[in-house]
């Protein structure tokens, strides 16, 4: 049994627990908050670096013309946008996230690039789709709020094809020499940050405890085996600050 | 940063050699190790028949050793360094990805030539090529004229004739030495009874 289950009532939002009903509705509360501040926060944040990060797992997803992408908490888009390019007029994208105000973010930047991506509000962890479909199924800084990571990743597993990949990019265990400097980053400067260029320091805050919440990245490699991926794998970005996780569905 | 620019970087060499991307794609997934003793990395093949870096965890399907002085026999295309290279794991996939990576290109002209322009790519290219031509030829006169210096003139090192010499009289000496252990061990025998 994992902790998610040990734990059926209550949950963690940050640093606090709270119930498992409430999180979803808390986690939609931040991301209302700084759905039109969120890329340029992104790139303030990361010095433009998560740009670089998608970039990466864009190429190393081995998404060619014709196949069909799932993103999960797609938000503003950046991923598909970059897919898109991949699979070509034959192949397919699809958007979607559980925050209707990040992405209706999305879909207008798909619109202004002249893109065709569906987008499509759900909830990760009961995916409107069949199984057997996606050639690739992609979720970016997305998995960290989600209740039940482990629901969220056998639902991605199911609407994989046989051969398919799972690609989580999300923040993780940063090296250890560098951990004090990261966390004073974290915690004193990115809410003074969000301050000042979203007008939400809480939003921050909670972004800062959320990632020292969320699974390293070898328990996350043990949760996408144990949601019946094969062949996991990760890269460590930044010092680890980021990690991308790749399974197969064999 | 490293990471994203290698994986960047051979996905580039692949899309410029796009012959290469139907030779790789039946490895899609596999993952092989090239490890030079001072330089260790692993590649893997994804499923649209490009290159990245593997991942952290991984072990390789195959493994490829070399010394890093093989390396250099390579980069002075010495064919018989090849010979040399020692396989362990999925032997067909590691040759066959040998094979493919020695065969790709690196079109640096194309890509010149989407900053500067056709022409300056071209005459470029041509001043780069004619640059390390002479380097090149400057470099062999100039260990050509040092290895005969310090063979004749100042002996620090051997010619090529006696090392072979010297090594014909280790082996010889060997195989005496081992004949006189034996007629030893055999004279020792008798004296005991």
């Amino acid at each position: 049994m994992t902790t998610e289950q040990n734990t059926e009532q209550n949950t963690h939002f940050g640093f606090k627990t709270v119930a498992e009903h409430e999180k979803a509705k808390k986690v939609a509360e931040v991301f209302h908050s700084v759905a039109t501040k969120y890329d340029l926060m992104n790139d303030v944040m990361s010095a433009g670096m998560h740009r670089g990060w998608k970039r990466f797992t864009v190429e190393v997803s081995g998404v060619k013309a014709g196949d069909k992408v799932l993103d999960i908490a797609g938000g503003s888009g950046d991923l598909s946008k970059l897919f898109a390019g991949k699979v070509g007029s034959q192949g397919q994208v699809i958007l979607t996230d559980i925050n209707a105000s990040m992405l209706s973010v999305g879909r207008d930047r798909m619109i202004d690039a002249g893109l065709n991506v569906p987008t499509l509000q759900c909830d990760a962890e009961k995916l409107p789709f069949p199984d057997n479909h996606f050639d690739c199924v992609i979720v970016a800084f997305g998995l960290r709020n989600m209740t039940h990571k482990d629901r969220a990743l056998a639902e991605m597993q199911r609407v994989l094809k046989v051969g398919g990949r799972l690609l989580v990019l999300e923040f993780s265990k940063i090296w250890q020499p560098l951990s004090k400097i990261y966390d004073a980053y974290s915690f004193k400067l990115l809410p003074i940050m969000g301050k000042i260029l979203a007008k939400d320091s809480e939003s921050y805050q909670y972004l800062a405890e959320s990632i020292r919440m969320h699974p390293d990245q070898e328990t996350l490699k043990q949760m996408m085996i144990e949601a019946g991926l094969g062949k996991v794998d990760y890269y460590n970005l930044s010092a680890g600050a980021v990690a991308l996780h790749k399974g197969y569905k064999l | 940063m490293l990471k994203p620019l290698i994986t960047h970087f051979l996905q580039h060499l692949t899309t410029q050699n796009s012959w290469a991307k139907a030779h790789l794609t039946p490895f899609a997934g596999r993952t092989i190790a090239f490890d030079f003793a001072i330089i260790k990395t692993n590649l893997i093949v994804l499923e649209d028949g490009s290159l990245a870096l593997g991942g952290e965890t991984m072990p390789p399907d195959a493994t490829v050793y070399a010394t890093p002085s093989l390396m250099l026999r390579m980069l002075a295309k010495d064919d018989a360094a090849k010979m040399q290279f020692k396989i362990t794991g999925d032997t067909h996939l590691a040759t066959e990805i040998a094979k493919i990576l020695q065969n790709i290109r690196w079109d640096i002209a194309d890509d010149l030539s989407k900053v500067v322009g056709d022409i300056p790519a071209t005459k470029l290219m041509e001043l780069g090529q004619k640059t390390a031509d002479q380097i090149k030829e400057t470099s062999t006169n100039l260990a050509g004229m040092l290895s005969e210096y310090w063979q004749e003139e100042q002996p620090m090192i051997a010619k090529k004739r006696l090392v072979e010499q010297f090594n014909t009289d280790v082996d010889v000496l060997r195989n005496d030495v081992a004949r006189l252990e034996k007629r030893l061990a055999k004279l020792t025998k008798e004296m005991m009874f």
